[in-house]
């Protein structure tokens, strides 16, 4: 689905590599965690992936094409396959979590017939039907989360890509929202996490990519998070 | 990528422009006056233009040179008459003979001809061609050239008063272009900084629609609009105070100065209106393009 070749990114006015050499493959319907440290390059291959950046060097390959290569329509159309999760979960204070998920489709110019079909639909999936009138500030972190996730899968996309989802929740909610994912991605969704939460990826043992200092040091089919290289 | 917008899309863009507007009610409301204050320095300055020019289009029209000729055969005052009329921007040539100008100084002296008395056997005037131009502003030019003709021997017009009249409108056209110029650019400016904060207090919601897939356009058309509405309504507020006061001069200045020919106020303030309005919506719609060019990177 996604290939990475020798990719290299060096942020303006930095000295050293945020990432150094990546080559990688994310086949479709994978499962991926990126491990690391803080500053091991996790979030910049996620931005990369979402073609925030481009790389300072190498190539990256969506379905054989060349990211850097496509045009203002083919990004747009490129992105709207993809669903992002954040860590601080980025969303709107003034609007529900119905209008919140419903903004995904807005944005993209759904009807609002599709709209009311689609927003309850994944909002039932991430089991918060019950709570689609209620703010953010109503909610927990695990909750608020659960919103961005459904925000991030309204709009069925290939690929869901979330930096720390788990960063601000407490365990109880980090295991479910990992669940959560794991759910998603046996639905033919390809998932791309990058994380800090060790006792999550050993307990989900799926393929892991280990990164450090911009490299990648281990990839593993099913891996935990400590496993040495 | 600009697309098409749905009409319930720009439904979206209108009621998110709108809220914007109200959030920040205070920037709203200095934009609005920074503009409405551009555009009324610009109206008062075209008024003044149009009225200046009313002005010099009364006296452009009556504005003629004389020139007096020397003594010469009919036949060199028929090519000569021809000469004055192949001059560019000459309207029309007349020849005035001596004894022409002798009745039309009668009549000009009216109940004093009596002063006349004695030079009725021996007119003194000289025969001369009255040459009128199609433009005040070639009167001077048209002097030049025909004070160059062979039997032309004195050219003679109002060259003070002609003179004044255009430099003044010059003038008045000059600092009108250059103060609102400047203006202009203050009301883009506050307009880029109002668009500007609102851009700030909504980058979470734009960061967010970036990632969800919105296009540029999607990210830009509420901030147009918003700018698009502040510049419009600053030219309503400017239009309306013109109108009223333009309306309220010209009844009182009519009376003050009768000689001057004040342009009615209708349908110069319709005009007027719709060309600050248009203005209104450029200043409005670059201000804001400014501040979404530079600081939503989309």
């Amino acid at each position: 689905m996604i290939s990475l070749n020798e990719v290299s990114k060096r942020y303006p006015g930095s000295r050293e590599l945020a990432l150094q050499s990546v080559t990688m493959t994310v086949g479709s319907g994978e499962f991926v965690f990126l491990v690391g440290q803080s500053g091991a390059g996790k979030s910049t291959l996620l931005r990369l992936l979402f073609r925030e950046y481009l790389p300072s060097s190498g190539v990256i390959t969506y379905r054989g094409r060349n990211l850097a290569r496509f045009s203002g329509g083919e990004l747009l159309r490129y992105r709207r396959k993809i669903g992002m999760v954040f860590q601080d979960f980025r969303l709107l204070k003034q609007k529900t979590v119905f209008e919140n998920v419903a903004f995904a489709l807005e944005v993209v110019g759904h009807s609002p017939q599709s709209i009311r079909k689609s927003v309850p639909a994944a909002l039932e999936e991430v089991g918060l039907l019950d709570r689609m009138l209620a703010f953010p500030a109503e909610l927990s972190g695990g909750e608020q989360q659960r919103v961005g996730i459904a925000r991030a899968m309204v709009r069925k996309p290939q690929l869901i890509l979330a930096d720390e989802p788990t960063g601000n929740v407490d365990p109880d909610n980090a295991l479910q929202l990992m669940e959560l994912f794991a759910a998603i991605n046996r639905a033919g969704t390809t998932i791309v996490i990058a994380t800090h939460a060790s006792d999550m990826v050993d307990r989900l043992r799926q393929r892991v990519v280990q990164l450090e200092r911009g490299r990648i040091i281990r990839d593993v089919k099913r891996g935990g998070y400590s496993n040495e290289p | 990528m600009f697309t098409m917008v749905k009409p319930r899309t720009f439904g979206y863009f209108f009621q998110s422009a709108g809220s914007s507007l109200v959030r920040n009610s205070w920037m709203t409301l200095a934009s609005i006056g920074t503009v409405a204050v551009a555009l009324l320095v610009l109206g008062v300055f075209m008024l003044l233009a149009v009225n200046i020019g009313a002005m010099a289009a009364q006296v452009e029209a009556q504005v003629e040179l004389t020139a007096y000729l020397a003594d010469i055969s009919s036949q060199q005052r028929s090519q000569l008459e021809a000469e004055l009329k192949a001059i560019p921007g000459v309207a029309e040539v007349t020849f005035v003979s001596r004894e022409e100008a002798w009745q039309k100084l009668l009549e000009w002296y009216g109940d004093n001809r009596h002063f006349l008395a004695g030079w009725e056997d021996d007119n003194p005037l000289r025969e001369a061609f009255v040459v009128r131009a199609e433009s005040a502003f070639r009167v001077g030019e048209i002097a030049a050239a025909v004070a160059r003709l062979r039997g032309v021997e004195e050219v003679i017009y109002g060259r003070e008063i002609v003179e004044q009249l255009l430099s003044i409108t010059r003038a008045v056209r000059g600092v009108g272009i250059g103060l609102t110029a400047g203006l202009a650019l203050a009301a883009m400016f506050i307009i880029a900084n109002t668009i500007r904060i609102t851009v700030f207090a909504r980058r979470r919601e734009i960061s967010i629609m970036r990632y969800v897939g919105a296009t540029a356009w999607f990210v830009r058309w509420p901030f147009i609009i918003e700018g698009l509405v502040l510049g419009l309504i600053g030219a309503v507020v400017a239009s309306s105070v013109l109108a009223w006061g333009y309306y309220f001069a010209v009844r009182s200045l009519a009376a003050a100065i009768p000689f001057w020919p004040f342009v009615a106020p209708w349908p110069l303030l319709q005009s007027l209106a719709l060309a600050l309005l248009c203005l209104g919506a450029l200043i409005g719609v670059v201000g804001s393009g400014m501040s979404v060019r530079r600081y939503l990177d989309v």
